[in-house]
């Protein structure tokens, strides 16, 4: 056992560090937050251009396209540190949609997706949850089929026509957050409506959010942050845009989702960070809140699932690069993240008191407003990317092989 | 980062787990509750001939010179089999004090035997209005030109103290907080047991105008709270490493049973809610182990570890009782039997708890490791 970062990783770690320490401004940071995480157009583009120069956008993927062919393990490490400087994270090309590319799609699409990914030219959206369709992907309606075949248009249904050399596609997406400013959409959709088996009959393609027939109508979350509606409406998609084979598209966006379900602990360690400085130098009734011993006891306890958040995290890290598959491993660390992120947002605007109810720009707010912003934050962070329930159901099944009801 | 055994290690768990197995099955468990002594001398004897006990003592007392990481993937198993006896009172407490703070004619006289199996020590520092804040002993040693020192006062939960050699016992002399070396047969010392949740041998130990030779000063004369708050916190990741082999054990007994008992017409496995209940009780366990073992690296590399033995015992303290409770509630009435296999682990959880400072004791350390 070795819980400790080689020299290697402890130098890479403090370059990242010192780099975002000074590209990191307060410009990008309310950027960040009015683009929902992702990289906005102005501050955030460039900032993961030039990390993308320097080959720490997409640190494991090989050279040719774009990467620096490291470990995983020095991935995370650059995650984490973007995290905790308050950079863009939410890159679903860079994070997801590419490494699943890497995995299963052709050198063509290789060669075209790659290496923009990975100079930070290009980002994607997830096109997976509709109306019907949201822990029970496998519900998506989304079909590709030739035209010969007549297809039925349903009302409300996202429908892929083969049409040779193209897909038709029509329907509805939700939630895809990000998919009003990037330049593709991540889309699953239903290509074999006939096969009984549901989750046999999805595939997975990517689309230039540009094309004719697409519309994107604003969510607004709970934490201001904003989603999308995505309409199609007889929308074109090449064919050479599909992801591996037709048909098969929910084992891949299944392996894409243990892409997705890790996240880095930096971002919650920062607000850790800031809370014990501000009960030490914070007096109630003439006493530093650090003196309180039930406020010890919180922040204790905040650190305690930190580290345990933050080891489930490397985890991930040490299996990926074994060649394992954390296939419970992953799920538990977003479950445990997540709702542990939510404990500390909870737990930073008691210590605050009245005013940890304050927001961002409020007068009188404390650590301007971040325990009350991540307070909101925290109900959406513990339902996306799959809902601490479903994140359970995995963990007893592919963990614990629990048999399935039915 | 490497989050695995290393192969000798994974053999020397696989060997304890084959033996304990065998030799320490749950009946025997059960039946050494009852019994005087408390544990089975022929099955201490057979770990001493494996070499347990001397495996993370230096090779010059009579040790293999293994690490604190092995000791602590023997103590998971040890955990796991709920092992009665003294092996965490003289091997990991008392023979981590001697070595800590004996010298060497000391060290050299006590830890072989210790390491055979051959010698039983025990530390007796709690008091009846205290915990394991190391400063806070009360019982004094007066120093005496004739005798050394006398000693009266009564300690608390001293382990297996009936059937010990010595007697670490902790004292303040005009110099502050010291150790002595005491033989437990000394007049003036008296035992009587407490009834334990764990049924385990714990006493309490009255000292009445002891007389303790200055030889038997155990390391430096008003140091004994240094040396010893170093000594517990290893202690506190000793035992949560056992703590986690008993809770990876409830875990799968719930397993099996779960998959197994059928109402409704299908495995209580099948429910959501009994299926959370073990996905809740797998994190804890995961968590537990890394937190655990990370502490335990920490030990073996020689690096500063004070706020991660701290997280350890903390976290796994509430986390082994979050796992029994599940447990409990997932198997149901059964597991409530007193010859039931999860009692055994239940009890353990929360006597586990209690020793070695609970988990407000250990978040408390780990405030002031935060610079609260």
């Amino acid at each position: 056992m070795d819980f400790g970062f080689t020299p290697e990783e402890e130098k890479l770690r403090q370059e990242v560090r010192d780099f975002l320490k000074k590209e990191v401004t307060p410009g990008l940071i309310a950027e960040v937050a009015e683009y929902s995480g992702g990289a906005g157009p102005i501050f955030g583009r460039r900032l993961i251009q030039k990390l993308g120069a320097r080959g720490w956008l997409c640190p494991t993927w090989p050279k040719e396209y774009g990467g620096i062919n490291s470990s995983e393990m020095v991935g995370f490490i650059i995650r984490d540190e973007m995290t905790y400087a308050g950079a863009p994270v939410s890159l679903v090309g860079a994070t997801m949609a590419g490494p699943t590319i890497l995995r299963f799609g052709s050198d063509e699409l290789k060669k075209e997706f790659l290496p923009r990914l990975a100079r930070g030219e290009i980002d994607m959206a997830l096109g997976y949850t509709e109306p019907q369709a949201g822990s029970d992907l496998a519900a998506l309606e989304l079909r590709a089929e030739d035209k010969s075949e007549a297809p039925m248009m349903e009302k409300g249904e996202v429908q892929a026509e083969d049409k040779g050399d193209y897909f038709l596609l029509n329907g509805q997406k939700m939630f895809n957050t990000h998919a009003h400013f990037v330049e593709y959409h991540w889309l699953g959709a239903r290509t074999d409506p006939n096969n009984p088996k549901r989750h046999r009959g999805i595939s997975l393609m990517i689309v230039d959010l540009k094309s004719p027939g697409i519309t994107i109508r604003n969510m607004t979350t709970m934490a201001g942050w904003k989603t999308n509606e995505v309409f199609y409406d007889n929308v074109k998609v090449p064919k050479k845009n599909l992801v591996g084979e037709k048909n098969r598209g929910f084992y891949y966006i299944m392996t894409a989702l243990d892409f997705e379900r890790m996240f880095p602990v930096g971002g919650f360690q920062r607000i850790f960070d800031e809370v014990v400085e501000y009960v030490k130098e914070t007096k109630r009734d003439g006493k530093p809140l650090s003196d309180d011993p039930i406020i010890r006891q919180k922040l204790a306890e905040m650190a305690i699932e930190l580290e345990a958040a933050s080891l489930l995290y490397y985890q991930l890290a040490y299996m990926l690069d074994k060649s394992e598959v954390p296939n419970y491993q992953s799920s538990m660390q977003k479950m445990f993240a997540t709702e542990t992120a939510h404990r500390l947002a909870d737990v930073a605007t008691q210590i605050i008191g009245p005013r940890g109810q304050l927001q961002t720009g409020s007068k009188w707010a404390p650590l301007n407003g971040e325990a009350e912003l991540h307070y909101r934050w925290g109900f959406i962070e513990t339902v996306y990317a799959g809902t601490s329930e479903i994140m359970r159901n995995i963990i007893a099944l592919r963990g614990l092989a629990l048999p399935m009801l039915g | 980062m490497d989050y695995g055994l290393s192969e000798q290690q994974g053999m020397l768990k696989k060997m304890a787990r084959d033996f304990l197995t065998t030799e320490c099955p749950k009946s025997l468990v059960r039946q050494m509750v009852s019994d005087d002594r408390g544990y089975p001398p022929e099955l201490w004897h057979k770990m001493a001939e494996l070499g347990w006990m001397e495996l993370a003592f230096p090779e010059k007392y009579g040790g293999t010179g293994g690490s604190f990481l092995d000791l602590a993937v023997l103590l998971e198993e040890m955990g796991r089999a709920c092992l009665p006896g003294p092996f965490f009172a003289t091997v990991v407490l008392a023979g981590m004090i001697i070595l800590e703070a004996g010298t060497e004619t000391q060290k050299q006289e006590l830890l072989p035997k210790i390491a055979e199996g051959k010698l039983i020590v025990t530390l007796a520092l709690t008091e009846p209005g205290g915990g394991y804040n190391v400063d806070k002993v009360t019982v004094k040693a007066v120093a005496d030109a004739k005798n050394g020192y006398v000693i009266s006062g009564t300690k608390l939960f001293v382990p297996y103290a009936h059937i010990a050699d010595h007697i670490i016992y902790v004292a303040k002399t005009a110099n502050g907080v010291t150790l002595f070396l005491v033989d437990s047969k000394s007049p003036g010392i008296s035992y009587t047991l407490l009834k334990t949740i764990d049924g385990d041998k714990q006493f309490e130990v009255v000292f009445d105008k002891v007389k303790v030779p200055s030889k038997n000063l155990l390391g430096k004369e008003g140091q004994g709270n240094i040396q010893l708050r170093e000594v517990l916190r290893k202690a506190a990741v000793a035992k949560c490493v056992e703590m986690v082999g008993g809770a990876q054990q409830v875990l799968e007994m719930t397993v099996d049973y779960v998959k197994d008992r059928k109402q409704f017409g299908v495995p209580v496995g099948a429910f959501q809610a009994v299926q959370h209940h073990c996905a809740n009780m797998l994190t804890d366990i995961d968590t537990s182990r890394f937190i655990s073992y990370k502490a335990a690296w920490k030990i073996s590399e020689n690096l500063p570890y004070a706020k991660e033995a701290s997280m350890a015992k903390a976290w796994v303290s509430d986390a082994y009782k979050r796992v029994t409770k599940l447990g409990h509630q997932s198997m149901g009435g059964v597991s409530l039997m007193v010859d039931h296999d999860m009692p055994l682990y239940s009890k353990r959880a929360k006597a586990a708890e209690l020793i070695l400072g609970d988990a407000d004791f250990h978040r408390e350390a780990v405030a002031q490791e935060l610079g609260l």
